[in-house]
């Protein structure tokens, strides 16, 4: 079964720009294609006939496949780490840099798949498939990523507020203008498996966000059916800032527990300012239980479990992450 | 076409393909590489592992145009880059002839040196079916090059999407360990010494001069090297692609088949349904109920249609979207129970008492009087699911006409002889006109006792006088072959208060799906070992295999006493604390030895070797240690784990035949299988991963 006509391997964010623009929303972004080839396989034996005139890689696009530590725009933000639409989960996984300074995502990208699938996949791939439980995208949430969408109009993106920084147009050779725009990863889910980045119009060219300094820690777990290699029952990340023990800030992601990948704000409120120990543990585990809402999916596990999990993860995450920002 | 630029095995290879090729497909179809096996075709299983610039990826579904200017590695490569620098011309695979058919255990490799990873995997008896092996061995060698010294725990993380369905992990685990430390030893040394392939096994007590001696597996050098042949590794010329059309509902009658459109699709030869078929119209190993081509209705939703040959499989598969079938709707029958019930639908009157296939009854003593004598009695019903086999090739034929007429048919068969008969009987001709040529087998298991696509491709050969192959997608395969039976049981089990069983009662039904299948002969085997391997008196068993809608259950493992066992030891779990008898001394107590009498009325007079293993599993059950609880086995204070344990004892009539058969098989004879625990996957995660 093949699902697709063409193959192209542009080398440049403009020549995928105007490939797509060629095939008028007949093709589509593809960079590993681990997801998206597979589950057109899918719904091709579901009696589907899912079809593109042609798939655009972009994971040769110049630079993509890099990972660098880019000074930031925004004065009060000294730095970034950037990823490009190329890299894998294997360098991210074998990256030093995200180890130790983003290291809730080293952990996260290194139980997806299995080896082949890691070697290929890319993370921003993964988030474009945007699913609430994809474990990337749990890291990246609560490490509040920003991501980059390349496209040849202004705002195709829905939410204009959501625009963060660092708006840049270039003219293309063929004076189509190319926008390059920085959104807030949590404002481009629109649904389960719904992107608000249309993938046969525009591209995700990297992702980005601020590395863990002194005194912060973060880290990722979750729990799946033992030798599953599909998605987890839940993932959950965390990201911690500390002063003297005391939590200064916190993030927490966790997925599957909301149609979209899900920022427990509630949880985090109560913990800023806390000291950790189990009283405070137990009622942030509560305050989580009560603020998200998992349900049953038919292939991996009930909503009574995954509440169950919660403060168990949380627990696993929060004390990971405290550990690794006081060392 | 687009022309692919890149280097094979250390060779450039220009080759021109379509643009929605993948890698897989191009390395074994258009390059002749098949060493590369694709078992699932989504990214699943890792049979189609190859190195892509130095890491690992899953072909089947790796674009092949990402590829461009890469440099690949393949199974038939691995060797090249054990030997250096060495001119290497097994590389060239392009240009080497195709294999002759039944050569496929010998292979291309006599002599030449092979990498440790190959050596070691056949040192260490890690080839089995083999179908596995050249993705396994391609992961591995990912892993060796990213990590020389890997543990045990890296080797699990680094296969965990490389699966062997034959079982071998630990196999494969010392394999890699010690070509891990062949590889570290070797810098610089010359060579290595020959390697016999001999498996490192235990000694036999008295080695025979034939019997009694390992020996090196004749396949083993082909399965390593990627030169072992499985039908779909067989290409001739002008070899057409077919496929089938399945059904669209589990139950419903045919009332119109209209293939006009795709028969008139370029690229199409033929397009069969039941009218094209000559002979006979059902074919079956016991029974002969399960259609060729459907005529009358569909019983389930694997069943075959009508049938496509084409130019390509993209042709095929499209022709299939062209046929379009009028159906009505029948009633769906999808429960064992429901079926027997006389108000239910027909499915298949296949044994001619319409849904029941089989009433097995086993009756020993008097089952009342012995309830009556019992001072305790345990009764409960269990449910067991399908399973499926989940073999890593899936089904394949290819069908061609000789040049003196004959029908030839290659197919990876576990019974070519049964394929033979009803493929002749389906063409009506004499079966000397048909000729089945067994390719290997990439996993069975049961699961290919009975005919897929052999007769579908006899007829499109016939049809089109070219070669056609039939290659099922993973998909196709689940939806279409025999599954182990789902089955009910309800065992009643009674016993003295001192331990003494006096009466069993169970009572089975079988879900044998649509058609038979061997269901008659695995539900009486589930019967027959429905009380377990025990001395009871009073024994008293009905078994019923049932037509439904289901897929057909037929062959599998264990054959139907996998069911009863699991049924018959967690009744014999919950009577022990029930009596305050230890399980073990439970089972002991009752074990069946020689002289006593099974429930089919059979002395035992050898080969009963219960007791001795019932000691060796209580040996390795103490030894565990349970991080909650303890005194295993009759721990039961963890809050998720339990400990059980089961076991198989193999009863066959007690006829001459039967009585060498237990002779050749003695040592499998009379096995005891440990369940190591049943769990509930409830609690944490970690709770779980212990085990």
């Amino acid at each position: 079964m093949k699902f697709f006509d063409h193959y192209h391997l542009p080398m440049t964010v403009n020549e995928a720009l105007e490939l797509l623009a060629q095939y008028d929303g007949r093709a589509r972004v593809v960079a590993g294609g681990t997801d998206l080839l597979v589950d057109a396989q899918a719904e091709y034996y579901a009696g589907e006939r899912p079809h593109y005139d042609a798939l655009v890689d972009v994971t040769r696009i110049a630079g993509a496949n890099q990972i660098h530590k880019q000074d930031g725009a925004c004065p009060e933000q000294s730095e970034w780490i950037v990823i490009g639409c190329g890299v894998t989960h294997t360098q991210i996984v074998e990256s030093r840099l995200i180890r130790k300074r983003a290291t809730a995502l080293a952990e996260a990208c290194a139980v997806i798949g299995g080896p082949q699938v890691r070697n290929v996949a890319t993370l921003c791939g993964n988030i474009a498939h945007a699913l609430p439980a994809a474990d990337g995208t749990v890291a990246l949430m609560a490490m509040d990523a920003e991501v980059e969408v390349s496209s040849y109009q202004l705002s195709v993106v829905s939410n204009q507020s959501s625009v963060v920084s660092n708006q840049s147009s270039v003219v293309s050779n063929q004076s189509s203008v190319v926008s390059n725009q920085w959104y807030a990863l949590s404002t481009l889910f629109k649904g389960p498996g719904k992107s608000a980045v249309d993938s046969t119009r525009e591209l995700i060219t990297a992702i980005r966000f601020r590395p863990l300094g002194a005194g912060e820690g973060s880290a990722f777990a979750r729990v799946m059916r033992p030798q599953g290699v599909a998605l987890p029952i839940l993932g959950m990340a965390v990201r911690v800032e500390t002063r003297d023990r005391r939590l200064e800030h916190v993030a927490i992601s966790a997925g599957p527990v909301a149609p979209i990948p899900f920022r427990a704000k509630r949880t985090e409120g109560f913990l800023r300012g806390k000291i950790l120990d189990d009283t405070v543990l137990q009622q942030a585990a509560q305050i989580l239980v009560n603020e998200a809402q998992p349900r049953t999916s038919a292939h991996r596990a009930t909503k009574e479990y995954r509440f169950e999990l919660l403060p168990t993860l949380l627990k696993q995450t929060l004390r990971a992450a405290m550990e690794r920002a006081v060392v | 076409m687009p022309m692919l630029n890149m280097s094979v095995n250390g060779k450039p290879v220009a080759v021109e393909i379509e643009s929605n090729e993948y890698l897989a497909s191009v390395l074994r179809y258009r390059l002749g590489l098949t060493g590369t096996k694709i078992g699932c075709d989504e990214a699943e299983c890792g049979a189609c592992t190859v190195l892509v610039n130095g890491m690992s990826v899953d072909s089947c579904i790796y674009p092949a145009l990402k590829a461009q200017g890469a440099s690949v590695l393949t199974i038939e490569g691995l060797a090249g880059t054990w030997t250096d620098g060495r001119e290497d011309d097994r590389v060239g695979a392009v240009a080497r002839p195709r294999p002759e058919l039944g050569d496929h255990a010998a292979g291309d490799h006599e002599g030449a040196p092979l990498h440790p990873l190959q050596s070691q995997f056949i040192q260490q008896g890690a080839v089995q079916c083999g179908f596995c092996t050249p993705g396994v061995l391609m992961q591995s060698k990912d892993l060796l090059d990213h990590n020389p010294n890997p543990t045990d725990e890296d080797i699990k993380v680094a296969l965990k999407d490389t699966f062997c369905r034959c079982g071998c992990y630990v196999s494969i685990m010392n394999a890699i360990k010690s070509a891990a430390k062949e590889i570290q030893g070797r810098e610089g040394r010359e060579g290595r010494e020959g390697n016999e392939g001999i498996p490192n096994l235990p000694k036999t007590k008295t080695p025979l001069n034939v019997i009694g001696k390992p020996l090196p597996r004749q396949d083993a050098v082909a399965k390593v090297t990627g030169a072992a042949k499985y039908t779909d590794d067989y290409a001739f010329p002008e070899m057409l692609w077919g496929a089938t059309l399945r059904a669209k509902y589990p139950h419903a009658k045919i009332l119109n088949i209209e293939t006009s459109k795709a028969q008139a699709l370029p690229g199409v030869h033929a397009v069969l349904t039941h009218a094209d078929v000559p002979g006979s119209k059902n074919h079956g190993l016991i029974f002969n109920d399960w259609p060729v081509l459907c005529y009358d209705k569909v019983r389930y939703q694997g069943d075959a249609v009508a049938l496509v040959a084409a130019d390509t499989r993209e042709i095929a598969q499209r022709a299939l979207d062209l046929i379009s079938v009028e159906y009505a709707e029948l009633p769906v029958v999808d429960d064992p129970v429901d079926a027997l019930n006389p108000e239910t639908i027909i499915v298949n009157d296949g044994a001619g008492h319409g849904n029941l296939l089989k009433h097995i009854h086993v009756e020993k003593g008097d089952v009342e009087k012995g309830f009556a004598e019992a001072d305790v009695i345990v009764e409960n019903e269990y449910h067991s699911p399908f399973y499926e086999h989940a073999f890593l090739e899936p089904e394949c034929s290819i069908g061609r006409v000789l040049e003196n007429g004959r029908i030839e048919v290659i197919v990876g068969s576990q019974i070519p002889y049964e394929d033979r008969r009803q493929i002749a009987a389906a063409l009506d001709v004499p079966e000397a006109q048909v000729r089945v040529r067994g390719a290997l087998i990439g996993g069975g298991f049961g699961g290919k006792e009975d005919i897929a696509a052999q007769i579908h491709v006899a007829l499109l050969a016939k049809a089109t006088g070219r070669p056609v192959k039939m290659l099922y997608s993973r998909h196709e395969s689940l939806l279409f072959h025999p599954k182990r039976h789902a089955t009910i049981i309800r065992v009643k089990t009674g016993a003295k208060r001192d331990g003494t069983l006096i009466a069993s009662q169970a009572t089975i039904y079988g879900d044998s799906g649509a058609y038979a299948s061997l269901g008659d002969k695995v539900m009486t085997r589930a019967a027959t070992h429905a009380a377990g391997p025990y001395n009871i008196p009073n024994v008293k068993i009905d078994c019923y295999a049932m037509y439904t809608n289901n897929p057909p259950a037929g062959a599998f493992r264990g054959f139907g006493v996998t069911q009863s066992c699991f049924a018959v030891e967690s009744n014999m779990d919950e009577l022990a604390p029930k009596l305050n008898i230890d399980p073990f001394e439970l089972r002991r107590k009752n074990a069946l030895t020689i002289g006593r009498t099974t429930s089919t009325g059979q002395i035992v007079r050898e080969s009963a070797g219960l007791l001795e293993c019932i000691r060796l599993v209580e040996l390795e059950v103490r030894s565990w240690k349970l991080e909650v609880g303890k005194d295993a086995p009759s721990n039961i204070q963890h809050p998720t784990s339990k400990l059980g344990v089961s076991r198989r004892l193999s009863k066959t009539p007690d006829s001459a035949a039967a009585r060498r058969t237990r002779a050749r098989q003695r040592s499998k004879c009379l096995k005891m299988e440990r369940l190591k625990c049943v769990r509930a996957r409830r609690k944490s995660d970690r709770a779980c991963r212990r085990f």
